[in-house]
């Protein structure tokens, strides 16, 4: 595929696309962190204290959705990727790190917020409705961090919000009459947020669809990408130092050590692993750190096996010989001499495990065993749409398509990747 | 060379019981891990403390943990697995009955990942069709991605919703035990066409891949251009030479696939509440029935390595020079 398109003009294009979509929400965040910084310097305890993990999300991503233009443009030198040539496959995974990297940005819904069920229950892709905003009532002294918390909650969400009312329809006469399937109610024109008289009343828009609780669905599709990934990303490393470290020290050391070693990963391959992952989880309990540790743990037999391999045939050339003689500690002999020799099928295998820990999260959340209810993740997004087939084929198809395009990428650009080294399928 | 082979078996089957053995004590040491123990079913604040202590000694929990490990270790073995807290039966005879639906509805399965996909990978080779190759390659790379609870809940919503055409879940329909042997069977087999699909998809492009490229490799080699050169027929060069050399590597992970597909769909059955070995594992995990976890899960367990060990068998019966290769 010579489209002539290349990676790097893939990203400028998102970033600008974010850009053009969200720039109010961007500079929104930007005076955040700097009322936030002069809040530091006047009133640093209560700054600290203040300090909420959303709102260190969104301004790191913030912060970097400003720095990666040109930091693609000054490693774009270094790394030969970013020039190459687009395919669906880069092009997929590029638009998964932007979701991950920037998901504030992208949108800034809370995945968790419910309102007027009546209302938002099940609504169908690219339905609207009316929000109504409050008044709320103003205080006059509130001390500089009280301030800043109510300027955050305008931008970042958060999940319960009294102030909001959504309805099907509305009616301006003396009143603003607004109805909520068929049921009407009035409210003051005074006691709602208004411009120059007139009360301001915001058509919202559900780009897929709400479940049922009358969530977002795309919110909770951006935010469950960002925990799929989480966790991918988190078990696959796990893996990764495991299977380097055993590998190293059975392929190095060689006797019993080796032979029990092997056993073991016999044992780990000879057996349905996600029958240990369901059990291990039911019987110690599930959260998204015992699912990154249980799944990295699971994972870690290929790559033991291939360093393994490769570390007895290293063993035996000039260069390694020379680097212990001179000296060299066994860490620095594996980061030094062994991990850049064998880097190449470690990636690709890498690549592969991400997809399959990818699956197997989405399965567990799927059985109800995934990262738990608090988050939103595609297994429990479809598992839970499943109640609703009948009436909302939106729930199961979005966050599925997401992963079968994820795991497809993956999978796809792992046979690349091995392509490039496997010369006998090169033709 | 025959004692070479026995000898082979022997150690080959050696191992395969002292994985099972490690297997075991990795199930008992997970347990005793684990918060809380069997006792907890019966022992309540209420009851006073030489109560709960004569109960902790009907269950041997407190003679020293080598004693209970080992006596764990062999009541295993013996297929003595206790008594299963749902079913209020023998655990041996729950999993008897489960495996049983497990075993047929496997093998069906099994039996069409490996012949549609040695079928496709000989039909795309014949038609010799740059786009058809490349067509199958990434569709089969497609199916592969999909996970099978999306494709089982797409297929139910396709198919069950939508037309209407297959029953939603389960195995009998409601008028089932009026119907006639031969209606009976029919429509046990209605039910089974989702689930059959659901199970059947991915395996089918897993298989499709590694019988395609090992097919690939081996046909680029001189002895096929020798025989080519020959003049044999090209479909006596595929069954007789290619074939039975590029089978090695599927047999591996045919061993692999049909120790997973035995040892119980899990997801398929669930989605489709089907009476496997796949949801009754994740059913007692779920209500906390030890007894029948661990039977479930050795079940598994032992499954999947016979299954490895029988396709080694195959393995050695297919290529003689394999002997030393499979210790490994």
């Amino acid at each position: 595929m010579k489209s002539g398109l290349k990676i790097i003009h893939w990203i400028v294009f998102l970033w600008l696309l974010l850009v053009i979509i969200r720039y109010e929400l961007i500079i929104d965040y930007l005076s955040l962190i700097f009322s936030y910084i002069s809040l530091l310097f006047t009133d640093t305890s209560s700054a600290l204290t203040i300090l909420s993990f959303n709102f260190v999300d969104a301004s790191l991503s913030t912060l970097l959705f400003l720095l990666i233009v040109p930091l693609t443009l000054y490693f774009g030198k270094r790394f030969r990727f970013i020039t190459g040539m687009l395919n669906f496959s880069f092009g997929f995974l590029i638009m998964l790190g932007f979701i991950f990297l920037f998901a504030p940005i992208i949108t800034n819904e809370n995945p968790e917020f419910s309102k007027n069920l009546s209302v938002t229950k099940l609504l169908p892709p690219l339905s609207t409705v009316y929000e109504f905003e409050l008044k709320s009532d103003i205080d006059n002294n509130l001390s500089d961090a009280e301030f800043f918390l109510k300027e955050s909650e305008e931008v970042i969400k958060p999940p319960f919000n009294d102030n909001i009312i959504l309805a099907d329809s509305f009616r301006l006469s003396d009143k603003v009459i607004y109805y909520q399937k068929n049921e009407a109610n009035e409210i003051e024109k005074e006691s709602l947020i208004s411009k120059t008289g007139i009360p301001v009343i915001k058509t919202k828009l559900y780009l897929i669809g709400t479940d049922e609780f009358g969530r977002d669905l795309f919110a909770r599709l951006i935010f469950g990408t960002r925990i799929s990934i989480t966790v991918g990303l988190g078990a696959v490393i796990l893996s990764f130092i495991i299977g380097i470290i055993l590998g190293f020290i059975a392929g190095y050391r060689g006797g019993l050590l080796d032979v029990l070693l092997n056993r073991f990963a016999e044992i780990f391959l000879a057996f349905p692993v996600i029958y240990l992952v369901v059990l291990i989880l039911a019987l110690f309990g599930s959260s998204i750190f015992s699912v990154i540790i249980v799944l990295g743990i699971s994972g870690w037999m290929s790559l033991f096996k291939i360093v393994k391999s490769e570390v007895l045939s290293i063993k035996k050339k000039d260069f390694f010989s020379t680097a212990e003689l001179v000296g060299l500690s066994k860490i620095k002999l594996l980061s030094r001499e062994i991990l850049p020799v064998i880097i190449v099928p470690v990636l690709v295998n890498m690549v592969f495990l991400f997809s399959n820990v990818v699956l197997a999260e989405a399965a567990l959340s799927y059985l109800g065993l995934g990262t738990g209810s608090s988050y939103p993740s595609w297994g429990s997004m479809i598992s839970s749409g499943q109640e609703y087939i009948t009436k909302a084929w939106w729930l199961i198809a979005f966050p599925g398509l997401g992963l079968i395009l994820t795991l497809f990428t993956f999978n796809s650009s792992g046979r690349m990747l091995g392509k490039v080294l496997n010369p006998r399928l090169r033709k | 060379m025959k004692s070479d082979i026995v000898k082979t078996l022997v150690i080959r089957f050696l191992s395969s019981v002292l994985t099972l053995f490690l297997l075991v004590s990795f199930l008992f040491i997970i347990i005793r891990l684990s918060p809380g123990d069997p006792t907890d079913k019966y022992i309540s604040a209420k009851l006073g403390s030489e109560l709960s202590e004569r109960i902790a000694e009907k269950f041997s929990l407190n003679q020293p943990m080598t004693e209970q490990y080992l006596s764990f270790v062999s009541n295993v073995f013996r297929g003595d697995m206790g008594v299963s807290y749902n079913f209020r039966l023998p655990v041996f005879e729950v999993i008897w009955e489960y495996f049983s639906f497990t075993l047929v509805f496997a093998s069906i399965s099994f039996i069409l990942q490996m012949s549609l996909s040695i079928w496709l990978a000989l039909y795309v080779i014949k038609k010799r069709k740059k786009w058809l190759n490349k067509f199958v390659t990434n569709s089969s790379l497609f199916i592969y991605s999909i996970p099978a609870f999306v494709l089982g809940v797409s297929l139910i919503y396709i198919f069950s919703v939508t037309f209407n055409l297959f029953p939603i879940s389960g195995l009998r329909s409601l008028d089932y035990d009026d119907l006639s042997n031969l209606f009976q069977v029919l429509d046990k087999l209605h039910h089974l066409v989702l689930p059959l699909i659901t199970l059947t998809a991915a395996g089918i492009a897993l298989f499709y891949k590694y019988i395609k490229e090992s097919m690939d490799d081996v046909l680029n080699q001189t002895f096929v251009i020798n025989l080519r050169a020959s003049g044999v027929h090209e479909n006596i060069i595929l069954r007789k030479h290619v074939i039975p050399n590029a089978l090695r590597p599927l047999i591996s992970v045919a061993g692999v696939e049909l120790g997973i597909l035995l040892g119980g769909a899990l997801i398929s059955e669930v989605i489709f509440s089907l009476p496997g070995m796949g949801r009754l594992t994740v059913d007692s995990i779920f209500s906390r029935d030890y007894p029948l976890v661990i039977g479930c899960v050795f079940t598994a367990g032992t499954v999947m390595i016979l299954a490895n060990f029988l396709a080694d068998i195959i393995k050695l019966k297919i290529d003689k020079r394999l002997v030393k290769g499979i210790l490994n």
